[in-house]
């Protein structure tokens, strides 16, 4: 995680990091990952993502993120890689190269859904 | 869908050889060796066949035991934890998969045993040299795997074999990734133990492996319970193969594995020059690209037909989610279970992409492959 956000105090929790932004105490995992997917909000996602270099958030950021967690709250779970290109209308390297983290640290995590943990 | 996944699973499996098993478990389903009844002993019968197969199938004599298990993670815990008293010494190595490195490290924890992990070549091979120099008089144990499932190195094991022979240490191999894919020849490699799973390179049914004990290993069981005979008795049987094997076995696993071994055993020498021929060409294509990474496929000499690689300015995660979702490209991203291979090559924190091919991939599928690959890389 980055420091030094104007508006945020940080401290870690364990091996996770618990920070206030916007108002708003958030947990994150160790890979920044939100550890409540209820705690995210537009504003935290707009200063998570200026941390994250994502600059400026556009309209198609914002669709993205609005998909991803419109289908968690439905499904419980993340879409599968071919609903989520079907689902935003861009095929995924294009998604990738739109969030500087690409698409697991970058449009996964700033739309709040939990760490998949795969293999890493 | 490209499936190039078969070093986490084979896949398509041989279908016909599932479904005769499936017929055959239906007529003969009764627990074997639980019973005097004609089906229970016709049972225990078809699974005595399989365990002599296995014996032939990795040169082991008839008198080394073979014990199922679920898994090779599963054979491999019931050999380190069975074989490794108080006080033992292990030498092991950086290539290992979780499944050695895990138990080792709780051992080691609990206080019960030291091990030392012997480093890998920049070619990816274990040198007879270092496990030598590794091995101390408190050394009880190698225990090594045979071919890496993160390279694709086959290491030399008749040279590491003869090594701990002479210094009188028995060596037991993870055959998680060779077994049915190179063959394995325990008795005249001096290999005391290897631990197998069914469902790789040998095409059977996930849920099914074992282990092979030559003469001098005697694990002690790590389970207890029920094996159908001695049962006056409340604590657990010291025959093999009831030694290791508390509960009812998977029949329907054995059977099918029973089928698999005599479909590998035919196909299995076409079939690696084939699978091998196309690890050339997928990796020819891919060395083509600049911001390709390509680990330890300068020498396609005893290697299994899997390559991994990075892709410069990529996650690997996210290049196995590309892969998938934009070209039907099914591959595994990540630390394959095996952190401290990619700790050495420098791919820990953003982990790999395993292309792991099979004896059903085609050559069309390999340039479909270099095709997503180029346009990723671009």
């Amino acid at each position: 995680m980055k420091t030094g956000v104007p508006g945020s105090q940080e401290g870690k929790v364990g091996g996770r990091c618990k920070r206030t932004i916007e108002g708003r105490e958030v947990v994150f995992d160790e890979e920044g990952f939100f550890d409540d997917f209820e705690d995210w909000s537009e504003e935290i996602f707009e200063t998570l993502a200026q941390e994250s270099g994502l600059s400026p958030v556009t309209e198609q950021h914002r669709q993205v993120v609005r998909f991803l967690r419109e289908f968690y709250a439905y499904n419980g779970r993340a879409p599968l890689n071919n609903q989520l290109r079907k689902g935003i209308g861009l095929s995924l390297l294009e998604l990738e190269a739109l969030f500087p983290g690409g698409l697991k640290h970058g449009a996964r995590r700033l739309a709040g859904l939990p760490n998949p943990k795969t293999c890493n | 869908m490209i499936y190039l996944d078969n070093a986490a699973t084979s896949f398509p499996k041989p279908a016909g050889c599932l479904e005769r098993a499936l017929e055959r478990y239906l007529q003969l389903g009764a627990s074997p060796g639980r019973g005097g009844y004609d089906l229970a002993v016709e049972a225990e019968d078809a699974v005595s066949a399989v365990r002599r197969k296995l014996c032939r199938f990795f040169g082991a004599p008839e008198d080394y035991r073979v014990c199922f298990t679920y898994n090779a993670t599963d054979a491999l815990n019931l050999l380190i934890q069975g074989l490794l008293k108080r006080g033992d010494h292990v030498v092991s190595s950086r290539l290992e998969h979780n499944s050695v490195l895990r138990p080792l490290h709780h051992l080691r924890k609990q206080g019960r045993i030291t091990f030392d992990l012997v480093s890998f070549s920049p070619h990816g091979f274990v040198e007879p040299e270092q496990v030598a120099a590794a091995i101390k008089p408190t050394t009880k144990l190698v225990i090594l795997t045979h071919a890496s499932n993160v390279l694709g190195t086959v290491q030399p094991v008749k040279e590491i074999a003869a090594v701990c022979r002479a210094r009188g240490v028995p060596l037991v191999l993870d055959a998680s990734q060779s077994a049915g894919a190179v063959p394995i020849r325990m008795k005249e490699w001096a290999v005391q133990g290897i631990a197998f799973t069914g469902h790789k390179s040998l095409l059977g049914p996930t849920g099914i492996g074992g282990v092979l004990i030559g003469p001098e290993l005697d694990p002690d069981p790590i389970r207890f319970g029920g094996t159908g005979i001695d049962s006056k008795s409340l604590y657990h049987v010291r025959e093999y193969p009831y030694r290791l094997e508390a509960g009812t076995i998977n029949l329907l696993g054995i059977l099918g594995l029973d089928n698999t071994l005599n479909y590998v055993d035919q196909t299995r020498e076409a079939s690696f020059q084939h699978e091998m021929s196309l690890l050339e060409k997928l990796r020819d294509g891919l060395m083509k690209l600049s911001r390709v990474r390509l680990y330890c496929v300068g020498d396609l000499r005893n290697h299994l037909p899997l390559l991994t690689c990075t892709l410069d300015g990529h996650r690997s995660d996210d290049v196995g989610a590309i892969l998938d979702g934009d070209f039907g490209i099914a591959v595994r991203a990540g630390l394959h279970c095996s952190p401290l291979v990619h700790q050495d090559l420098g791919s820990l924190e953003r982990g790999a992409v395993r292309f792991s091919l099979g004896p059903f991939t085609t050559e069309a599928e390999i340039e479909e492959t270099v095709k997503a690959m180029t346009a990723i890389a671009r």
